[in-house]
């Protein structure tokens, strides 16, 4: 799959300078800070950071399903010659909502309703998006069933939620999200409700259905495995900012953002037995407020003091990889990644392996 | 199969349930003092003729003959007459025309209650927070905290005043129905509006509501084809006890109106200690509460395919 990524290639989704504010409790919250984002057609883009930097917002604005008390104030989505931004009614999000940007979502214990047979919500998501009868588009959800790995579907389709595993209840909702074609498929952390076998077994079956149907993947996770596992690029957010972007394994061998460095630390798959695991001291910001600076800088033991002062822009590492750090520039003094990261980078051939 | 099986079982343990009810308010009944048999007259009547009434009664068995005999007479289906109330007519003579007139009443007040109740609750869901959710929460509040007595009043004299309707039941007069059964539907409306409001927000809140605005459904596509069915199931529970109990009258209503139906039959059956009517009375409310019950249940189970009352322990 796809080794591009060039300039001159036009992107699927383009976001520019996207502002999220809520209104919470008489306070405006910003959740996402400028972010500009090109996905291509056919990538596998994994959105990391921890809980609350906003990836699951970020996502949820290209499908219009933010909040009620959320807005974008600012900045522009384009999507198949459309700018989602400016989309007001729901008459308009149904143009590309579940037809050509789809989701799926957490949990599969609860994200299908319990009272409808799991082929009647195959069937609706086809039928609201196509002029097909009734019967063809059972027939169409019966084949779905199949394509997403559910064996006897003839007689699955009839069977309601609680008849199915956790598993293959997020196959169902695979299938619901796959039923219209849609070009962009969000993947709102689709495994971690599942047990280990069952996450790897999903895994494969989105990497399969996209090869198949020439999907475009976007995986929200705070699981980096999982991110090994299936990610092209990765784009790592905090504070809601994309702090660093780059391919799979310029982000996990040659990570240039302190932020970066201190989430792969994290990871338990680095840890020495007998020594505690590496953590992240301190909070993350106040989104209240307004932040200035690198939005890491008070959590980072190694900040610069214009880390406090200024927002860093991006620097380009290469064509693919840019990170929004002030170490990156050439006035900037030689800091060295962690020792975990060295190790990481020592490991990389079997993690890639 | 399963299913006849299963209601066959509830409508045993249901029968033993109405069993001992039934003996322990026989036994209660006995416990009163005599003097209520009596009447008024009971001060100028020499020990001798007392007796003589007890014994006509057969109140001077002791209580073990006593429940014997009631329990054989139910069997041939007598549930006897009455013995002060209205001396010496079979109770359920003095039952079932009233029962009649509570449940027609109660029903024409049912189905106000579900019509307007029910849209009411949706709506208020729908614009939660909005001048429409305020007013109907107002409203709720309003019958909740204001006593029935005092609305039931201005209705009554409000009503009559300002429409010109009967300001009491009149059989020949269908107007004279409008009034009763506002008053008995309000407080229905209220409670049903407030939790259908209750299980739509419930419902709307739901991870699966997420997945079908995903999937492309606009917000009223949403409530129509998911959320109002799923937030229905509760309150479908709830109905045939509903409607069984609306034979039950209204004590305050009826008695405003001047309707011959059964509300306050039972207290003023057992004041006048007319232990045959008591019983009858008993016997038929437990038979309700019992029977509503189980049809909630199987209610439930129609609408909700998880729910299954035959099987053991759950499905996965």
């Amino acid at each position: 799959m796809a080794q591009y990524r060039r300039s001159t290639e036009k992107p699927i989704l383009s976001v520019r300078d996207l502002v999220v504010k809520f209104k919470l409790r008489g306070k405006t919250l910003t959740a996402i800070r400028n972010i500009s984002l090109d996905v291509y057609k056919g990538e596998s883009l994994a959105i990391v950071g921890e809980s609350g930097s906003g990836k699951s917002v970020f996502t949820k604005t290209f499908m219009g399903l933010l909040d009620n008390n959320g807005w974008i104030d600012n900045g522009e989505i384009l999507f198949g010659g459309y700018d989602l931004a400016k989309f007001k009614n729901e008459k308009e999000w149904t143009k590309v909502r579940g037809k050509r940007i789809a989701m799926v979502f957490q949990d599969p214990m609860t994200s299908l309703n319990p009272l409808k047979t799991v082929g009647k919500q195959i069937q609706e998501a086809i039928l609201l998006h196509s002029n097909i009868s009734k019967a063809g588009a059972k027939q169409q959800a019966i084949k779905l069933l199949t394509d997403v790995g559910i064996d006897d579907a003839e007689r699955r389709y009839k069977q309601y939620p609680h008849e199915f595993s956790g598993g293959m209840r997020q196959r169902v909702v695979i299938a619901i999200a796959i039923a219209c074609n849609p070009e962009i498929l969000i993947c709102d952390e689709p495994t971690t409700a599942l047990d280990v076998t069952i996450q790897a077994q999903i895994l494969d079956l989105i990497k399969a259905l996209q090869k198949k149907f020439e999907l475009t993947v976007i995986y929200i996770t705070h699981d980096l495995g999982v991110v090994a596992d299936v990610a092209n690029r990765i784009a790592v957010m905090y504070a809601g900012d994309i702090v660093e972007l780059g391919m799979c394994e310029e982000v996990f061998f040659d990570p240039k953002h302190p932020y970066t460095w201190a989430l792969l630390s994290s990871l338990p798959q680095l840890g020495i037995k007998g020594e505690d695991l590496y953590t992240i001291k301190g909070t993350p910001p106040n989104l209240y407020q307004t932040i200035k600076g690198d939005a890491f800088a008070p959590r980072n033991p190694q900040a610069l003091e214009v880390d406090f002062v200024a927002r860093p822009p991006y620097f380009e590492v290469t064509p693919t990889h840019k990170a929004k750090t002030w170490l990156l520039d050439p006035r900037a003094p030689k800091v060295e990644p962690p020792e975990y990261i060295r190790r990481l980078r020592e490991q990389g051939v079997t993690f890639n392996g | 199969m399963d299913m006849v099986k299963y209601c066959l079982g509830r409508l045993g343990r249901a029968l033993i349930t109405m069993a001992i009810v039934l003996s322990i308010v026989f036994l209660l009944m006995r416990l009163l003092p005599v003097e209520g048999y009596f009447g008024d007259r009971s001060d100028a009547m020499n020990p001798k003729v007392k007796e003589q009434v007890l014994k006509s009664l057969g109140l001077l068995d002791p209580w073990y003959v006593q429940l014997k005999n009631f329990w054989v007479d139910l069997f041939h289906g007598d549930l006897g007459r009455s013995i002060v109330y209205r001396k010496n007519v079979p109770v359920m003579d003095i039952i079932l025309p009233k029962a009649k007139y509570s449940f027609q009443f109660g029903m024409a007040a049912l189905v106000l209650e579900k019509v307007i109740g029910l849209p009411l609750g949706v709506l208020m869901a729908r614009y939660k927070g909005k001048a429409l959710d305020k007013f109907g929460n107002l409203y709720i509040l309003i019958i909740n905290a204001v006593p029935a007595a005092v609305y039931y009043l201005l209705i009554q004299l409000g009503g009559s005043s300002l429409f010109g309707v009967s300001m009491l039941y009149k059989p020949t007069d269908p107007t004279s129905w409008i009034l009763p059964t506002i008053s008995l539907s309000l407080g229905g409306i209220a409670s049903t509006a407030m939790w259908m409001r209750r299980y739509m927000v419930d419902q709307m809140n739901m991870d699966y509501i997420k997945l079908a605005r995903a999937k492309g459904m606009t917000s009223s596509q949403v409530s129509f084809r998911h959320v109002l069915r799923n937030a229905f199931i509760p309150m479908a529970q709830s109905l045939p006890a509903s409607i069984l109990f609306t034979i039950s009258g209204s004590l305050y209503v009826e008695s405003l109106y001047s309707i011959p139906g059964m509300g306050g039959l039972l207290v003023t059956a057992i004041q006048r200690q007319d232990n045959t009517l008591v019983q009858a009375m008993v016997l038929i409310y437990s038979a309700i509460s019992v029977c509503g019950l189980l049809l909630g249940d199987i209610a439930m189970m129609i609408c909700d395919p998880r729910i299954k009352l035959t099987k053991k322990g759950g499905s996965r």
